[in-house]
């Protein structure tokens, strides 16, 4: 086995044509995708894998320093793909893994012949003239929870604090996987997503891009389907469901799967 | 110094053969480890005459199986890590085989994980002389080319079997009659069969029973989920069960229990069907059965006026000692004083009844008196029983009685049942209750009338065994009745109160409910409580964030002995990672129960964590696993779920830790593939940390 393979638990399972990656978001892990791959495996080669730092890895792999960024994490991709061989794929990414494989694209279009994207945001805190659902007032509480936790954890206590216990319900429900980590993982990873901002990349996306969202995430308003849609080098297409929440594919794997489906095997019509 | 040795003799200088007999006899393992310590000789003894071993550790260490064991006729391969793993996936499953045979040459009972078939058949083909095998298995069953292969597999190695246990082996019912058409002379040859299981979604059914008892005649015990609810095609009802009786006279030990009952469901009363079982065929069966010691007949539908069959049933069964009934009404309806029904049972040491609609004080109290040797009693789902009941219950049985559980009788909440028990308070060892607190009020009802007058039952007493006179009699119950006007009480009737020999305390708690008022419930004062078990059941997921920071754990420092605890929150329904907006998840729950764990001083503990139905989750938060890293003193923990490598690097913080297992002991399993369960080179990495430490005792 390879060594970013073994790192990342990668799992390659079913056959066929085509290839699927399935990317997940912080604080899940490859579980996530339970519903969906039952109905891939007989049609492609579907490609698992735990993205550094996910509670199932090994903590000591995660390097601080390279992790600062998304760029990392794109590097971690990339190099999976590398190992595996992988000549073309169609990558579905979760929350910030969607932005994780968007990034990688840039540098390596051809590995991608689309990108399927869930609950993906570009950015999360509001700005003056953009909506990203998070007020930096907001993040406060959350990045006090998490150095509270950290600082137990260094010190042999029990980190107690929970998503649950944010003020609101925005960052609840978000955060509320980024607490199924190791404090300092936690920490970090909380600072790489909150203050990243991919809005300036987006115009060198060149791969297809299908934008899938719920109707009603807190974490990813509808407007920001519509300036990813906007703003993509490539294609695009958007489709918004019906669902609650920022983990569709686990909460309402009866209207998400089909939708999935759909859109991995047909493309955007010219 | 000369002289103080040649004065007294020592244990070492008793003969080789006699000090090896002494320790062969010692059965518990801290005790033999600590004996192997003492010095060189007799580790050797220890181990040279150690019958049996639960061997734990990775199988990436096989250099590290022990040799020294050559008496070892029980092996249990169960608990291997990564657990559940099938050991024909490993990397040399021929040499791990050998390896295993040659450290353990001769077994005559075997327990291990069967994941699948190629398992089945490397380990089975090792130990083939083995009498008693044991397979576990809580994955789910996979493929096999027909129903029965596995077992089939089994039977062509292990010839001599007499005993096999599938009570945790994850299969269909479909696989056990064909395995045993096809191996006649091993079926016959069977004295021990136990396929109580609940993975079994409906049971055995009539024809099933008949077919398996018929071809294993010589059984002594035989343990069975069957389908009794009438309303299914092939239920087992009156003839089946004759059938058991005529196919397998010498049963001394029946099980026969409803799967639905199997998996705890909670409930008092009649149910809406009666089961299709009738008094006659009872008493046609008990006949047939003179060996019979253990009798468990646990049904999901009444079976009403069942009283005549168990008066039948004392004389029939001489033998019977312990008897476990579910829905089976009418069995203690004395009139006046004449005992009837289960009560003329009086051999019996060991009486639990579930479900019993009719019950009543009379009732229990006639059991009282005529079950005069009993020593456990567990009743549960009795809804006409009160305190009154129970306490005088107690009384007529103190000298016998040491375990009595009481559960969802609705008239018996906690307080309530502690009162009932005081009789026997410095005598029981062994207690379950509910903890359901009940409001101060109901404290006012307690203070006036406690207990019967028993001396205007006893007028009619033809069943007098201990030729005691009832003069005498009447007394006794009315010095009973006077120990309860307590002298030292308080304003509110209750007095600390010392439970001195109860070593093991089981409770059940609703989810959200507090631990707190345990103690003002009654259980004040258990100086010697060694073990508690607690369950917590519910569905958490419409429920707010609980009220209390802390479900309560800290009180239990209350009882300075206590180092092994069960936390069961696996029955504690809730979402993992996927709550509807502004609805908590089961991190904030886990977060509530643990709170205060690290205050007590526990050497031991099993727990299983709250799980996620919609995706067959039950796994360690975070929280959660700071708060059981504060547990300083444990040594040993299991934890009945899956948890991330980054939570479990956090236990390496208990120094003394040195057993820790992640056991998905609950069914189905979650396969490897699809679930948060902990990737075996995390499990192997984790393990390596752990057994690299000094242990200092």
């Amino acid at each position: 086995m390879g060594i970013a393979e073994e790192a990342h638990n990668v799992r390659v399972i079913g056959s066929g044509q085509q290839t699927i990656v399935l990317a997940h978001g912080f604080g899940t892990d490859q579980s996530v995708w339970k519903h969906l791959v039952p109905h891939l495996v007989d049609d492609y080669r579907v490609i698992l894998y735990d993205n550094m730092g996910a509670g199932t890895t090994n903590p000591d792999y995660f390097d601080f320093q390279r992790y600062t960024t998304l760029d990392g994490y794109a590097c971690d991709v990339l190099a999976i793909l590398d190992e595996l061989q992988v000549q073309s794929c169609i990558y579905v990414g979760h929350s910030v893994s969607a932005m994780i494989g968007l990034i990688a694209s840039i540098s390596r279009p051809d590995l991608f012949s689309k990108i399927l994207t869930i609950s993906a945001s570009p950015r999360y805190v509001n700005e003056p003239d953009y909506y990203g659902g998070f007020e930096h007032t907001e993040l406060v509480e959350l990045f006090e929870a998490m150095k509270s936790n950290y600082k137990a954890w260094c010190d042999g206590f029990a980190p107690l604090c929970v998503g649950g216990d944010m003020e609101s319900v925005a960052v609840q429900e978000f955060s509320r996987t980024l607490f199924n980590m190791r404090p300092d993982i936690a920490l970090s990873v909380a600072q790489t997503i909150f203050y990243s901002d991919v809005r300036p990349l987006l115009r060198h996306i060149t791969v297809p891009c299908h934008i899938i969202q719920s109707i009603k995430d807190l974490a990813v308003p509808v407007v920001v389907s519509e300036y990813l849609h906007q703003n993509l080098g490539g294609d695009s297409i958007v489709e918004v469901m019906s669902t609650d929440g920022h983990l569709p594919q686990l909460s309402s794997p009866e209207v998400v799967v089909p939708v999935l489906l759909r859109h991995i095997r047909y493309n955007i019509a010219a | 110094m000369a002289t103080a040795a040649a004065a007294g003799t020592t244990i070492s200088d008793l003969p080789d053969v006699i000090l090896s007999n002494i320790i062969a006899a010692v059965s518990d393992v801290r005790s033999r480890n600590s004996a192997a310590l003492a010095c060189r000789k007799w580790c050797l003894l220890e181990r040279a005459t150690r019958a049996a071993v639960s061997l734990r550790g990775n199988l990436r260490d096989l250099f590290m199986v022990p040799n020294c064991f050559p008496s070892v006729s029980a092996l249990d391969l169960s608990l291997l890590s990564p657990w559940g793993h099938p050991l024909s996936s490993a990397s040399d499953p021929a040499l791990i085989a050998h390896v295993l045979r040659h450290a353990f040459p001769s077994l005559s009972s075997l327990t291990f994980y069967a994941r699948n078939l190629s398992t089945i058949q490397l380990v089975a083909s090792q130990w083939r002389s083995a009498e008693h095998v044991k397979l576990v298995r809580w994955h789910q069953r996979p493929q096999v080319a027909a129903a029965g292969d596995e077992l089939k597999m089994l039977f062509s190695e292990c010839h001599r079997l007499k005993s096999l246990d599938l009570s945790s082996f994850y299969c269909w019912t479909d696989d056990v009659p064909p395995a045993l058409e096809a191996y006649p002379s091993l079926a016959s040859n069977l004295t021990r069969f136990d396929i109580l299981n609940p993975s079994f979604s409906e049971g055995f059914k009539s024809d099933e029973i008949k077919a398996i008892t018929k071809s294993c005649p010589n059984l002594r015990e035989f343990k069975a989920a069957c389908r009794f609810d009438p309303r299914y095609i092939g239920f087992v009802g009156d003839e089946a069960l004759v059938s058991v009786s005529v196919n397998c006279p010498k049963l001394g030990v029946l099980h026969l229990a409803d799967t639905s009952v199997l998996l705890n469901a909670r409930g008092d009363g009649f149910t809406a069907e009666d089961a299709s079982i009738n008094v006659a065929t009872l008493i046609e069966a008990f006949s047939g059965l003179p060996l019979l010691e253990e009798l468990v007949l646990d049904i999901c539908n009444n079976v009403r006026d069942s009283g005549a069959a168990f008066e039948v049933l004392n004389s029939r069964c001489p033998k019977l000692r312990s008897l476990k009934l579910g829905f089976f009404h009418g069995i203690s309806m004395p009139i006046e004083s004449k005992l009837d029904g289960v009560a003329l049972c009086q051999g019996l040491k060991s009486l639990s009844i579930r479900n019993v609609g009719d019950l009543d004080d009379m009732g229990l109290i006639g059991i009282g008196r005529g079950c005069c040797k009993l020593a456990e009693f567990k009743i549960h789902g009795c809804s006409k029983i009160t305190m009154k009941g129970m306490r005088t219950l107690a009384s007529l049985l103190r000298k016998t009685l040491v375990d009595v559980g009481v559960s969802c009788c609705r008239n018996l909440p906690a307080r309530q049942c502690l009162k009932a028990l005081e009789p026997i308070q410095d005598r029981i060892e062994r207690l379950h209750i509910d903890c359901i607190w009940d409001s101060a009020q109901e404290l006012e009802d307690d203070l006036d009338g406690v207990g019967f007058d028993l001396n205007c039952l006893d007028q009619d007493n033809d069943f007098d065994d201990d030729g005691m006179s009832k003069a005498r009699k009447r007394c006794k119950y009315s010095y009973d009745l006077n120990m309860e006007l307590d002298v030292n009480s308080n304003g509110y009737g209750h007095s600390v109160r010392t439970w001195d020999k109860l070593e093991y305390l089981s409770l059940w708690i609703a989810v959200g409910q507090l631990l707190t008022p345990l103690a003002q419930a009654g259980l004040d004062h258990c100086p010697n409580l060694e073990e508690i078990r607690i369950k917590v059941e519910g569905d958490c997921r419409e429920m707010s964030r609980p009220r209390e920071r802390e479900f309560g754990l800290s009180m239990l420092v209350n009882y300075p002995k206590l180092w092994k605890m069960h936390l069961d929150c696996g029955d504690t329904i809730g979402y993992a990672h996927t709550a509807p907006s502004g609805q908590m998840d089961l991190s904030l729950w886990e977060r509530f129960y643990l709170i205060g764990i690290g205050h007590l001083s526990l050497m031991e503990l099993d727990y299983w964590p709250p799980q996620d139905r919609d995706v067959n989750q039950r796994s360690l938060s975070l929280p959660a696993a700071g708060l059981l890293q504060e547990c300083f003193g444990l040594r040993k923990l299991f934890i009945h779920g899956t948890a991330h490598e980054h939570f479990m690097m956090f236990l390496l913080r208990i120094t003394e830790l040195r057993d820790v297992q992640l056991r998905e002991d609950y069914y189905p399993a979650p396969e490897n593939d699809m679930s948060t369960e902990m990737r075996a080179d995390s499990c192997s990495r984790f393990e390596a940390a752990l057994n690299r430490r000094q242990i200092s005792d």
